[in-house]
């Protein structure tokens, strides 16, 4: 027989407790496939970081120790990548009844944004030093930003891998928790041979058109959906959600062009004497990144204004008609419909009826109609016309 | 609106745009441009040239030239009828005139170099015609016309005042003594007499010229028709020039001394101005002027022209075009008075673009309409859709004061206007300041301010967008609009701090000097808007709260003051913040916050100045900058996370605070209603600062009516705050329903997806 003890806490010491949290925190990272790419990713980042800082202190090169700042910076993209894919998973309470699950998108909005403040402070400084080239020293230049160069594209390997493998899952009928990226991964998988980050920054400027029209035909992507909705309810659980890694993705692509660019121009003033190049080179990166933002940034804004899905457009007023036609229905006010995280959207809607109306098969058959787009969650009020 | 019925229809031609399909134009456009760039070309090549030749003898040598070739092309004289002698009296002084207008237009040239020749001088007649038609008729073309003309003449003025060429001040020095003969003289002392400089003049004369050349065109058309041809009178008009010239080239030749060394070295770019300015593109335009409308070949043409000029100006003194073109030698390099290419001859090029292809647009009138018939007087009668009365180009004036009035109505935009004129205010006189100056650091400041102005455009737009009406796409409204903004300006200032920081950690190791004499009153002044702004804001939100900002105490020195109201207006911040906190909604107003967080910033940011640059002054600590720097950064950051965080909570769907403890009570409320089983799903989120949304669903009994129910619901929940519910009443059967339909979500879609593969589903009955 072994004693039973009510007393839970009695066995937890203090100092116990920040390890647990800590391994919890840990677990929870990896438990999931993306999260523990971000990870290890920022890991890699960081300590390439504290390597040129710290080589910056010790040679006294103040080149290297604000480059040094820059790579921290850049870890913050990938810090709140990292942060909103654990946080996402977060049980829902009381006072988040979502759950976090907006997290993501909320990432994914703040790495936008960074990227489209940092495009700009690019731009202002390539046109600044258009109008007049200073003197660069291109002697420490290149190596560091060679070194930049290949960890930024270990890192769109990574994440490439990633949607690789789930693409390969897909085709296979796995059912991958985070079968949404592979939407994308399909796409810049066929941007791979074109290497150079050109290609790639297009890769992802096209996802965000492909994918807006890959869910108009919804029944081609048949097994996929019968995949992600595996979890119960209108929770998408462990699924990462494509705005955490877009954005992740197009920083870490916006970091290789910028590497890139420097090496092309580093390269063309050490041959050609050509001063010219860095600042045009600049611009021209902080135009690419800026138009490669934007999409993901106008996605990420309309699911936060609560905009009507854009999927949804074509399908609701179709779904309307179709409600109006039921039975005993007058009228529908109010129908708000909008986007709690990537492909999970919810919808209240008030029915004004007969009175001699049947409410409970109205109400049925309306949650038929609106399931049939792709409405998870669904809220119809009743309200019986007075007479 | 009655103007579009009347005879103007008619007299503006077409009955709307017939648009021949682009790829039959494609090879006449390129035509076009590449005889446009050609044309640029030669003119700068003719700028060259003009340096050493005597203007009446280049122009001579030009109409000669061009005079040969379409002799030998045109064969005026074996083709088409014989001209009469009162037509060879017009076409004498048709060629007068067009001599005169040449030589002004040449002259204009040496005056202002070719750059600014191009871009007063080389506009198609439409273009001009609508801007004349524009200023001096009452009918014009509606506002976007306005525009353009509006756009035209400041791209002049932009040319003539903020062009600062460092050759004109040259040229002013030696305006006599240079010129050869009557004519320069005279028209030099006819400018000088103006009392404006060298290339000022060169500008007004080339636009005077430039009008007087459309007059010119249109006069001419008559004599062309009578003469049997446009290109038949241009080859004519050639050579009666070159003969009237002939004279005086004579006299010219006998009395002055020519200062080129060797013809044969000019033959070369001579005959290629002549082939490009002269033949190519007389005959190019008149191409496309019969194969597309002249309005298109006008956007055409200017665009490529002005650019081609931009970049021809930028590279044509450039060592590597020399080392190209090594025949030209013996032409350039000649004294290196080369007109630069200032910031204000780009942006007027870059303007007049812009309104070249304003006025070259085509008129809208009757271009919506559809023909039905005729009157009995033969005037053609249109019948207008709603989409053509309504769908009128709105007016700038119109827009603005719109604008205005809907900014002037609310609390909050409205002090966000001001400030922002404030703000705007100060930021261009220092630019004019700087400018003025030439001091750099006024001017970067200058900039740094605007870039600062951004935050509160931004604020402002927000606080204008939240008002917007809720729209199908956007079925909540754009409340949201202003969380966004006020996120968006907390991550700004968060990674202006960050960048602060870095810069300050960098500074510390390594105190760099700065110059001290101009900071001072620069940030004095930016100190003094900001604490305006600042009082101004926290009026606008705080309610008697934390009036930390006695307004009594601004004439005084403020390197003391400043960190105090600083200091308060951070303490302010927070204590807004607990009052947003504990008001009930109150007004948390996420945008204000962000701008005033923005505006405390920047207050900081002049004290730190101030403060260090008075250290430094006083004891030459150098590394007083770094640390205040440091030290307000720090502040920042600290300032701008309780926003993030509360705009983090409300975009991330949490219940909002301070209705937690009222909507737990109104849960319970609602389980003790008559008939209610149980509640699940209930979700309460803010959406923006006056809509509290939230959904429930609810079982009841079987027996109870649904109607009392939501009713009861819905006023327990719009007394714990939330005004915008919708409830879902389910009963034990409706359940069955479900159940027996499909076991969840998924699977009714996969079930869906499958009828709708197999092409079954008529409708939602179907399924049943």
């Amino acid at each position: 027989m072994l004693p039973l003890s009510a007393k839970d806490d009695e066995y937890k010491p203090a100092k116990l407790n920040l390890l647990a949290k800590t391994s919890g925190w840990f677990r929870a990272i990896f438990s999931d496939q993306t999260s523990r790419n971000l990870f290890f990713f920022l890991l890699l980042n960081l300590s390439f970081a504290f390597v040129e800082l710290s080589y910056g202190i010790w040679s006294n090169s103040l080149g290297l120790i604000s480059d040094s700042f820059h790579m921290f910076f850049d870890c913050t993209a990938l810090l709140a990548g990292l942060a909103a894919s654990v946080i996402s998973r977060w049980r829902c309470n009381d006072s988040f009844s979502y759950g976090y699950v907006r997290a993501e998108v909320l990432a994914g909005f703040v790495n936008g944004l960074f990227l489209i403040f940092t495009a700009f402070f690019i731009f202002s400084e390539g046109v600044e030093r258009a109008l007049e080239p200073p003197d660069v020293h291109h002697d420490r230049l290149l190596p560091v930003s060679v070194a930049g160069l290949l960890v930024n594209l270990v890192g769109i390997f990574v994440f490439q891998h990633g949607g690789h493998g789930h693409s390969h899952g897909d085709d296979g009928g796995h059912g991958h928790s985070h079968s949404l990226f592979n939407g994308s991964a399909n796409h810049k998988d066929s941007h791979t041979d074109s290497h150079g980050g050109h290609g790639h920054s297009h890769g992802g400027h096209g996802h965000g058109h492909q994918d807006q029209h890959s869910h108009q035909d919804q029944h081609s992507h048949q097994d996929q959906h019968q995949a992600l909705y595996s979890q119960d309810k209108f929770l998408p659980g462990k699924g990462s959600s494509k705005q955490i890694l877009q954005g992740v993705f197009l920083h870490i692509v916006a970091d290789t062009l910028g590497s890139v660019g420097v090496i092309i121009s580093a390269l063309l003033m050490q041959k050609y004497d050509l001063m010219i190049a860095d600042p045009i080179c600049s611009m021209l990166i902080s135009l690419l990144i800026g138009v490669s933002v934007v999409p993901l940034l106008r996605e990420s804004i309309g699911i936060l204004m609560q905009r009507t899905p854009p999927t949804l457009d074509h399908a609701l007023p179709e779904c309307y008609q179709r409600v109006q036609q039921l039975q005993g229905v007058y009228n529908i006010q109010e129908p708000h419909f909008w986007t709690l995280c990537t492909d999970v959207y919810v919808g209240t809607l008030k029915l004004l009826v007969a009175p001699d109306a049947d409410a409970r098969w109205i109400q049925t058959q309306t949650h038929n109609i609106f399931t049939q787009v792709g409405v998870r969650q669904l809220y119809v009020q009743i309200d019986i016309a007075a007479m | 609106m009655d103007e579009k019925y009347s005879s103007n229809v008619l007299s503006s031609g077409k009955l709307g745009m017939v648009e021949v399909p682009n790829a039959r134009l494609t090879r006449y456009i390129i035509l076009l441009l590449i005889s446009k760039v050609l044309k640029a070309v030669g003119i700068f090549e003719s700028y060259d040239i003009l340096k050493v030749v005597h203007i009446v003898q280049f122009i001579f040598i030009l109409k000669l030239g061009s005079a040969v070739v379409l002799l030998f092309f045109q064969k005026p004289f074996s083709s088409g009828k014989a001209i009469s002698k009162r037509q060879w009296i017009k076409l004498l002084k048709h060629s007068v005139l067009g001599c005169i207008i040449s030589l002004l237009g040449f002259f204009g040239l040496t005056l202002c170099g070719p750059l600014r020749t191009l871009l007063l001088f080389e506009h198609s007649d439409v273009v001009v015609l609508a801007l004349l038609a524009v200023l001096f008729t009452t009918s014009g073309g509606g506002p976007s016309k306005t525009r353009g003309a509006a756009l035209f003449i400041i791209a002049v003025v932009c040319l003539l005042l903020f062009d600062n060429d460092d050759l004109m001040a040259k040229m002013a020095e030696h305006p006599e003594g240079h010129h050869d003969s009557a004519l320069t003289h005279f028209l030099y002392t006819a400018i000088a007499f103006l009392g404006v400089a060298d290339h000022k003049g060169g500008v007004v004369l080339l636009v005077v010229s430039l009008c007087l050349k459309v007059g010119f065109h249109s006069a001419s058309r008559k004599l062309s028709v009578e003469v049997g041809g446009a290109k038949r009178l241009y080859a004519l008009d050639n050579l009666v020039s070159s003969a009237v010239l002939l004279p005086w080239v004579i006299v010219l030749s006998a009395t002055t001394e020519s200062k080129v060394e060797s013809w044969s070295g000019l033959i070369l770019p001579l005959a290629l101005i002549v082939f490009s300015v002269m033949i190519l593109e007389f005959y190019v335009e008149a191409v496309c002027a019969a194969k597309m409308e002249a309005p298109r070949c006008a956007r055409y043409s200017t665009a490529a022209l002005f650019l081609s000029a931009l970049l021809l100006a930028h590279f044509w003194s450039h060592p590597f075009t020399d080392r190209l073109l090594s025949v030209r030698t013996p032409l350039h390099g000649r004294g290196g008075t080369e007109h630069v290419l200032s910031g204000g001859v780009v942006v007027s090029a870059v303007i007049f673009v812009l309104a070249s292809s304003i006025l070259s647009a085509p008129s809208r009138k009757g271009q919506k309409g559809t023909l039905v018939g005729y009157s009995p007087e033969g005037t053609p009668l249109y019948n207008f859709m709603g989409d053509a009365l309504q769908h009128t180009s709105q007016s700038l004036p119109r827009f603005i004061k719109e604008s205005l009035k809907q900014i002037l109505e609310e609390y909050d935009s409205r002090q966000i206007f001001y400030f922002l004129c404030l703000n705007l205010a100060f930021t261009f006189v220092e630019l004019f300041y700087g400018v003025w100056t030439n001091s750099l650091g006024l001017i970067s400041d200058g900039f740094h301010m605007l870039f600062d102005c951004s935050a509160l455009v931004l604020g402002l737009f927000a606080a204008l967008m939240t008002r917007w009406k809720a729209t199908k796409i956007y079925s909540y409204g754009y409340g949201r609009v202003e969380i966004l903004s006020g996120f968006i300006n907390g991550l700004f200032l968060m990674v202006i701090a960050f960048f602060v920081f870095v810069e300050s950690v960098s500074r510390l190791f390594d105190p760099p000097n700065i110059n001290t004499d101009m900071l001072t009153p620069v940030s004095v002044g930016g100190l003094l808007v900001n604490l305006v702004g600042i009082c101004a804001f926290s009026h606008a939100h705080s309610h008697g709260a934390a009036k930390s900002c006695p307004s009594s105490d601004h004439g005084h020195s403020h390197n003391e003051h400043g960190h105090g109201h600083a200091h308060g207006g951070h303490g302010h911040a927070h204590g807004s913040h607990g009052h947003a906190h504990g008001g009930g909604g109150g007004g948390m107003n996420a945008n204000m916050r962000g701008v005033f967080l923005h505006v405390l910033a920047d207050t900081l940011g002049s004290v730190g100045v101030i403060i260090s640059t008075l250290l430094i002054n006083q004891f030459g600590w150098l590394i007083a900058d770094p640390i205040c720097s440091l030290c307000i950064a720090v502040l920042i950051f600290l300032s701008v996370i309780p926003l993030i965080k509360d705009a983090c909570e409300v975009l991330v769907l949490r219940a909002p605070p301070e209705h937690e403890k009222e909507l737990d009570h109104a849960l319970a409320k609602v389980e003790k209603i008559d008939g209610v089983l149980s509640y699940r799903d209930a979700h309460f989120w803010r959406h923006s600062a006056s809509m509290v949304a939230g959904t429930i669903h609810i079982q009841v009994m079987a027996e109870v009516l649904e109607q009392r129910v939501i009713q009861q619901v819905t006023s327990v929940l719009k007394d714990a705050g939330v005004n915008n519910l919708s409830v879902q009443v389910e009963k034990e059967a409706y359940f069955q329903h479900m159940s027996g339909l499909s076991s969840g979500f998924h699977e009714v879609l996969a079930m869906t997806q499958q009828m709708e593969s197999v092409q079954c589903l008529k409708d939602g009955t179907c399924i049943m």
